[in-house]
């Protein structure tokens, strides 16, 4: 599968690329003023979408505000260019900074929320906007809007309307793509099918997903701000049209029928929906209706876009071939000698679910190199105990101690760069993600690799996250699972999943690791696996702390257990103490416990 | 005097937005997707009504069971062509499917019936009822009794029926629903036909005062989403009171203000709202879950 | 093999994108591209231009060959700009543009460099103050009628304290702009001036205002929907206030909304009243119209209907490229059904406005007054 959808791309790009020369020939030597009046306005959609394919498509945030940065790029170029005389150095720059500046200000109330709420926000922003600009006649020219916004001028030359405008737009065009392509493709397109996949798992190791969202938004916006700028210049009018709900309606269409995650899909998307009204046009009064129905038809037939259809066409094709092999390599090592005396205390930790106590006040101690066991009856309160240490939730009093620093409070992904790694009991894995990529993600993100700048600098694709993936493969053979490196994660067996989870949270190098019952559901060769993992990395130093049901299991591996009921310890000891602790034998059979010594 | 009046008209359009709101949040339990063509379902369904006065002359109130099994009808045939083929999908294919059916329906009706407005029939014959110095019209009270009917009687039925278990359990986890034995698809296709019903009736009552056009559905989704929104997603209660503070701000707050400023409070409002309450009026706290 | 057949796939797949784009013309015919908007909010009074533009094509001078395709111009700027790109492929002597006024606004600059006399009936005033030579306006501007409309107010009412309710798009921020400087004209302050979005259903709000201000006459200038829900609700408030609407008031589909009863004491402007005949052509017209669109014209189908005879007259003259028409339209003059047209040197054609009112018996309605050659307010 994962072969498959990566030949499918390969041999799609000689496709695209005599479809893209097919077009250009077209437009340079045959068509006429109107075909290139279409294509121009699919370069600016083109444009648009590339964008909104960042939060959309990547970010998985249904953003409504894509039109309505469109059209402040519009204004901006419209109000400036026509009013003030600026020319376009200055109008089109300010065009991708005011719609940036607009999305990152309205991020920092909108992006927490959830997805519809986060939509409907998004487009309240247009519908204020659309308020302010009918209104403001002094400025926007009122509900008639602005007349004569000047053409394309560049230190002193004009491009003329016509072919080398749309030679322009298609340049930018190709430039926006490329740009967006290499920036995303990558770790940083892993990074964001994880936190769309698995926001848990995303956090766990260390990806800061309010971040990366805000990046995409405030990206996105500035895509649209350029496509709406170019659209003022190419339709030499601005009216609160570009502002208005169908421009959002058309670029999501064009982003689902096209394809959210590649830029050839947002091309194609944009090529197909300027055209398809013009086709149908013969129709006079039906046409839009049989634009309607051919909408319907595409999103009904071509479920992952109309580049999913060309990409499954070329799999098909081309016979499944091999990705390059990864080269195995042992991860550098780290500056500052592996922690032996680390320590991570927990005191009167406590929280509430509604009216349920979860945890009243638990007090624990982990060192390095130790293995703390850590049973209860379901619902006793300790995937609560993990959840809270990990940042997953918040506790209402008590105190998280790393090494003596305060650490409660802080978000999840900060506390898995402080060095705690977990595994998660119902798993928090991407199902579409290889082996080997999840577990080089965490490399990257341990490694601090997963930054815009990085991203920009060190290039797209794989050769970034050559280093990443080498000694990802050396964490995979050392755990003797290298043979399903390239498989995915969603077809994996629970026991294997449980074993690349840890394969995961090892990756970040952790000081210590929090695992919610490694071994349920495991058959009895691969619990005795995941011992002998566990057994190996506590000799090296790592302090774990094991959640689990299974007594055989922990016994023979646990230094000392903690038994947990009703939110409180109920005994401590060495795994022989416990298992002898009348109150710990009460507890799991339901038994009056006698009074606590 | 005059704020009796505004307040009568205020839950009169509020009651129908609320119609309009519920059969959205219908479709999005069930389904978890946006029905985009909420609002072009209550244009169908003041057209339906026209249509049908046209040939029948009966009273208003004999209509409107004719109109509501129509689009009960209508609503079965959406779900197939628009729901179905996409269940296994994200939900923004839903959300573009849906905005297909309403770029048809939209332009189906300007062939259909061209671009004048049309007027359906009140309910109870039209013109004003004098109450000593308080005029109040006579559809606007209709509206709010309509309304009041059709929402107690769907909670009647999502709360005391067989079928009402039945849907509630599959708005729930359709999983878990399926394996008790109920049988999702016609919940599914169940929860369409009450959805595009209560719109249908939303535009039968509507057609009458406002009149309906091909386009005039279509700012009524803006409004179902806000009140969604603002009530709290998923929330029945949520969206009638969420309906009701639309009404309010376009027909209370303007005569006060004026539009443009009575719009800008309720963004306003909107916005302080999903920054401080974030689930909404009605809705449970949202919780990550681990 | 599958890959070549891709490859073809792709190839056809460029092809057919812009197939659509280089249909050749005949040559020995005139082509007049229709380009109206007959999809979307201004559909109804988009279809009435279109029609018009349509009965005068059937009615041309015996001898003229006139290509006329119609394309809708939706109600944005960018989908007007494609139509009027795609009808320049049929090199037209003239072309009947769209009267929506932002959609003119986009199409002036492409006609000044195309050389395309463009032939509407938008009433947005902006249009013609661009001093484009290529735009001739076969309706009053709002200019001109809104002037109109206040002098019957003032003059006939005798109203001091007017209340403007107008729509907050382009048209009615074009009306309320000139029913106040009309009024200001006049030496009348409004009592109220609002705008009302189109989304809003209930009117109730601002008639309360307007009655709470004081206002002695409803000033209406909104679309057909709301116009007809105004004097409804007016009516059912028992206000008791004449009410002077902008021309939807006119529109006979308007009229058919609403009770005889309650349409009493309503007037409203309108470039004319095809359904009131004063001449044997402008029963013609009627009855020629009835036949073929099975409804009622208004004013804006009569409007169109003349200028497109008046683009069709100056053909058969014997203008037959795009500058000779243009020359033509500029000088000449032209008696139509409605009025006599003849530009003031802008493009605007139509100098002539009525006041046409509802007795309260039934939806037909009389002409209350006549204004011909009114000079349009700066």
């Amino acid at each position: 599968m994962k072969r498959g959808s990566d030949a499918g791309r390969g041999a799609l790009a000689p496709l695209l690329a005599a479809g893209a020369l097919g077009l250009a020939l077209y437009a340079l030597l045959f068509a006429s003023p109107y075909a290139i009046r279409l294509l121009t306005l699919a370069g600016i959609d083109a444009l648009l979408v590339i964008g909104y394919q960042l939060i959309f498509g990547h970010a998985g945030a249904l953003s409504l505000a894509q039109g309505a940065f469109f059209g402040l790029g519009a204004y901006v170029t419209g109000i400036l260019g026509s009013a003030a005389g600026l020319g376009f150095l200055v109008t089109f720059p300010l065009s991708l900074l005011l719609p940036a500046a607009l999305a990152a200000l309205v991020a920092v109330p909108t992006l927490r929320l959830q997805s519809h709420y986060f939509a409907l926000a998004t487009l309240g922003i247009g519908q204020v906007l659309l308020l302010g600009a009918r209104n403001w006649d002094a400025v926007t020219g009122g509900a008639n809007g602005l007349a004569g916004v000047p053409g394309v001028i560049v230190l002193g030359i004009a491009v003329p309307a016509g072919l080398p405008l749309l030679a322009l737009i298609w340049a930018m065009v190709a430039l926006g793509g490329a740009l967006a392509r290499h920036v995303v493709r990558g770790p940083l397109e892993l990074a964001f099918l994880l936190l769309r996949e698995s926001p848990l798992g995303a956090a766990a190791i260390g990806l800061d997903g309010g971040r990366l969202r805000l990046l995409a938004f405030v990206a996105s916006a500035s895509y649209a701000g350029a496509a709406g700028a170019l659209g003022a210049h190419a339709l030499r009018v601005v009216s609160p049209d570009v502002l208005g709900f169908p421009v959002m309606v058309t670029c999501l269409a064009m982003t689902v029928i096209g394809g959210r995650l590649r830029v050839a899909g947002a091309v194609l998307g944009a090529l197909l929906l300027v055209s398809i009204p013009e086709w149908t046009r013969f129709l006079e009064g039906a046409y839009l209706l049989a634009y309607g129905l051919a909408l319907l038809a595409i999103i009904i037939l071509m479920p992952e876009g109309v580049i999913g259809v060309l990409e499954r066409a070329g799999a098909v094709s081309r016979s499944e071939r091999p990705l390059p092999p990864v080269r195995s390599r042992p991860p550098p090592q780290p500056a500052k000698a592996a922690c032996s005396e680390c320590r991570l205390d927990i005191r009167g930790l406590a929280k509430r679910y509604g009216g349920v106590e979860a945890l009243a006040g638990v007090d624990l101690a982990l060192k390095s190199g130790e293995i703390l066991g850590l049973i209860g009856p379901n619902g006793s309160g300790k995937t609560t105990l993990v959840n809270l240490v990990t940042g997953v939730d918040a506790a209402d009093a008590g105190a998280i101690l790393l090494d003596g620093a305060a650490i409660a409070g802080l978000p999840a992904h900060g506390i898995a760069r402080r060095g705690i790694a977990r595994s998660f009991q119902a798993g928090a894995l991407s199902p579409s993600m290889s082996v080997l990529d999840t577990v080089a993600l965490a490399r990257q993100a341990a490694e601090r690799r997963l930054t815009l700048g990085r991203a920009l600098v060190a290039g797209h694709g794989r050769r970034a996250f050559e280093a990443a993936r080498g000694e990802a493969m050396h964490l995979l053979e050392s755990m003797k699972i290298g043979d399903i490196a390239d498989r995915r994660c969603g077809e994996l067996a629970a026991g294997l999943r449980r074993r690349v989870e840890i394969a995961r949270a090892l990756a970040l190098r952790p000081r210590f690791l929090l695992l919610d019952e490694p071994a349920a559901g495991l058959v009895t060769e691969e619990r005795r696996r995941v011992a002998d993992d566990l057994a190996a990395l506590a000799s090296e130093g790592l302090g774990l702390l094991v959640v689990e049901h299974d007594m055989p299991f922990l016994m023979p591996l646990a230094h000392r257990i903690v038994c947990l009921d009703r939110g409180r310890v109920i005994a401590s000891g060495t795994p022989a103490e416990i298992a002898r602790d009348p109150r710990v034998v009460a507890a799991y059979l339901g038994t009056a416990a006698p009074a606590a010594g | 005097m005059l704020a009796l009046q505004l307040l009568v008209n205020a839950v009169a359009l509020g009651a129908a937005y609320a119609l309009v709101a519920l059969g959205f949040v219908l479709v999005l339990n069930a389904t978890g997707a946006v029905n985009f063509a909420q609002g072009d379902m209550v244009m169908a369904g003041g057209y339906a009504a026209v249509v049908l006065a046209g040939s029948l002359p009966v009273p208003g109130l004999v209509l409107l069971p004719l109109v509501l099994l129509l689009t009960a009808a209508f609503g079965v045939v959406f779900s197939l062509i628009a729901y179905f083929p996409l269940r296994a999908r994200p939900p923004a294919a839903v959300f573009i499917s849906t905005i297909a059916t309403g770029i048809i329906l939209q332009n189906g009706a300007n062939l259909l019936f061209g671009a004048e407005p049309r007027a359906a029939p009140a309910l109870l014959g039209g013109g004003i009822l004098r109450l000593g110095a308080f005029v109040l019209p006579r559809q606007s009270l209709a509206i709010i009794a309509v309304a009041a009917v059709l929402g107690l009687a769907q909670h009647w039925l999502l709360r005391r029926t067989q079928f009402g278990r039945a849907l509630r359990a599959t708005a729930q986890d359709r999983e878990m629903a399926r394996a008790v034995g109920v049988r999702v698809d016609r919940m599914i296709a169940a929860s369409f036909a009450l959805a595009t019903t209560l719109a249908g009736a939303a535009g039968f009552l509507l057609a009458n005062q406002f009149f309906v056009t091909p386009t005039s559905g279509s700012d009524l989704i803006l409004k179902a989403y806000i009140a969604v929104t603002i009530g709290g997603w998923g929330s029945l209660a949520g969206a009638v009171l969420g309906a009701m503070l639309i009404a309010l701000f376009e027909v209370g707050v303007s005569a006060v203000l004026s539009y443009e400023a009575a719009m800008a409070a309720l963004y306003a409002v909107l916005l302080a709202l999903l920054w401080l309450r974030p689930q909404g009026l009605i809705g449970e706290a949202a919780r990550a879950r681990a | 093999m599958a890959q070549s057949s891709r490859s073809l796939l792709a190839a056809a797949f460029a092809a057919a994108l812009l197939c659509g784009a280089a249909a050749p013309a005949p040559a020995a015919e005139l082509a007049i591209p229709i380009l109206v908007p007959v999809t979307g909010f201004l559909s109804l009074e988009g279809q009435s231009q279109r029609n018009g533009a349509l009965l005068a094509m059937a009615d041309a001078p015996p001898g003229l060959a006139i290509r006329h395709p119609v394309a809708d111009t939706g109600v944005s700027p960018a989908v007007a700009v494609n139509a009027f790109e795609k009808a320049l492929g049929e090199k037209p002597v003239a072309v009947i543009a769209p009267m929506l006024g932002t959609e003119m606004l986009a199409l002036l600059p492409l006609a000044l460099e195309n050389k395309v006399p463009l032939v509407t009936i938008s009433g947005t005033a902006k249009i013609t103050e661009l001093g484009n030579p290529w735009i001739f306006r076969f309706f009053p501007g709002d200019n001109v009628v809104k002037l109109a409309q206040a002098r019957y107010i003032a003059e006939v009412l005798g109203a001091k304290h007017p209340a403007i309710i107008a729509q907050s798009d382009a048209y009615g921020q074009s009306g309320q702009h000139y029913l106040e400087a009309a009024f200001a004209d006049l030496g009348i302050k409004p009592v109220l001036s609002e705008t009302v979005d189109v989304e809003v259903k209930d009117l109730l709000p601002v008639l309360s205002k307007a009655r709470a201000a004081g206002a002695d006459v409803l000033v209406p200038h909104l679309h057909a929907p709301a116009t007809a829900l105004l004097v409804k609700q007016a009516s059912a408030l028992g206000l008791g206030l004449p009410i002077v609407s902008g021309s939807a008031m006119a529109t006979p589909s308007t009229a058919a909304l609403l009770d005889p009863a309650e349409l009493k004491g309503v007037c409203a402007e309108s470039a004319s009243a095809p359904i009131l005949p004063t001449a044997p052509a402008g029963e013609r017209f009627l009855a020629e119209y009835r036949k073929t669109f099975g409804g009622e014209p208004d004013t804006y189908a009569l409007a169109q209907y003349d200028g497109a005879m008046m683009l069709l007259d100056a053909i058969a003259a014997g203008a037959r490229t795009p500058a000779a028409i243009r020359e033509a339209l500029a000088t000449r003059s032209y008696r139509g059904i409605a009025m006599t047209y003849r530009s003031d040197g802008a493009g605007n054609m139509a100098h002539s406005a009525l006041i046409l009112c509802y007795d309260g018996t039934s939806r037909k309605p009389r002409i209350a007054r006549r204004y011909d050659d009114i000079v349009a307010l700066k």
